[in-house]
């Protein structure tokens, strides 16, 4: 049997890490030290919401760099920082998705290349290709003969 | 090589399949018998049906490592598995009151917002939205 020595006004009862767990300790802990600057966070996220809603557009750094008065070196930096990937990644992926659901509603590839924001369709097919694993051509074909397919079932 | 299959391992094949299925949204896309009662049994997302699938492994039962370790993530509260969704603050209504239970409420972490639930198959899964 152990015997705690001391008056029992001594003893300190530890609240059990108030019943968190090992990773809700962690996200504390991550928030604490990665995601403390509140203000560089905001500025990224509404650089991101900017692109989201003009990815069609001549988008560019200096542009963007603008928009929340970053420099461009900083912005392209805290981008990468906080979303893993550069601003011109995430536009291009963003213009490849819309492009997609465009080229899945029937529009023309000639079409979904500008309406994307894309100047050059040699450039748009190059990289949807690259991307996709098909040529905005072919993505096309495939959707319309699903379609068709699923419209004789 | 490509991602076309993703395993998540569960303790019970039929009861991880309603809960994927009924609560969460996904569609199933293979299910084939295998050896001593087990299923190869897939699952993709609604909206991307095309898309990778979900494998639902019935390792723990088979392989005690496996749920040596399922065990160890769930009591540390970690999520191994993540899904992404439009709205974390939405699916969390809409889960909650399917009686899904969540170990982290809506909680933004930089530029991501999340939360976690229990699967009730074995696994923490944490869905995320970027912001």
């Amino acid at each position: 049997m152990v015997h705690l020595e001391g008056p029992p006004e001594l003893l300190i009862i530890l609240p059990e890490d108030h019943g968190m767990t090992f990773y809700e300790k962690e996200l504390l802990r991550i928030n604490a030290v990665i995601y403390k600057n509140h203000g560089q966070i905001d500025a990224i996220i509404a650089v991101r919401n900017y692109i989201d809603s003009n990815y069609a557009s001549d988008l560019n750094l200096d542009v963007l760099s603008k928009i929340q008065c970053i420099s461009k070196y900083h912005l392209l930096r805290l981008f990468k920082k906080y979303y893993g990937l550069t601003p011109r990644q995430y536009l291009i992926d963003k213009r490849i998705t819309h492009a997609k659901k465009h080229l899945e509603n029937g529009m023309s590839v000639t079409e979904t290349c500008f309406a994307v924001g894309f100047e050059s369709l040699g450039s748009f097919s190059a990289l949807f290709k690259s991307k996709t694993g098909k040529s905005p051509f072919q993505f096309r074909k495939a959707q319309f003969s699903r379609s068709k397919f699923n419209s004789e079932s | 090589m490509k991602v076309t299959v993703i395993s998540i391992p569960v303790r019970d094949q039929e009861k991880a399949l309603q809960f994927y299925t009924q609560k969460l949204g996904f569609l199933k896309k293979k299910d084939t018998p295998l050896d001593g009662g087990n299923r190869w049994l897939t699952l993709v997302s609604k909206e991307a049906q095309d898309g990778p699938e979900l494998l639902l492994e019935p390792a723990p039962n088979h392989f005690e490592p496996s749920k040596v370790f399922q065990d160890a993530l769930m009591e540390a509260g970690i999520p191994w598995t993540q899904f992404d969704v439009e709205s974390v603050d939405a699916e969390y209504e809409r889960l909650t009151q399917l009686g899904v239970e969540f170990s982290v409420k809506p909680t933004t972490m930089g530029t991501v917002k999340i939360a976690v639930f229990n699967d009730t198959c074995g696994n923490n899964i944490q869905i995320v939205e970027e912001l």
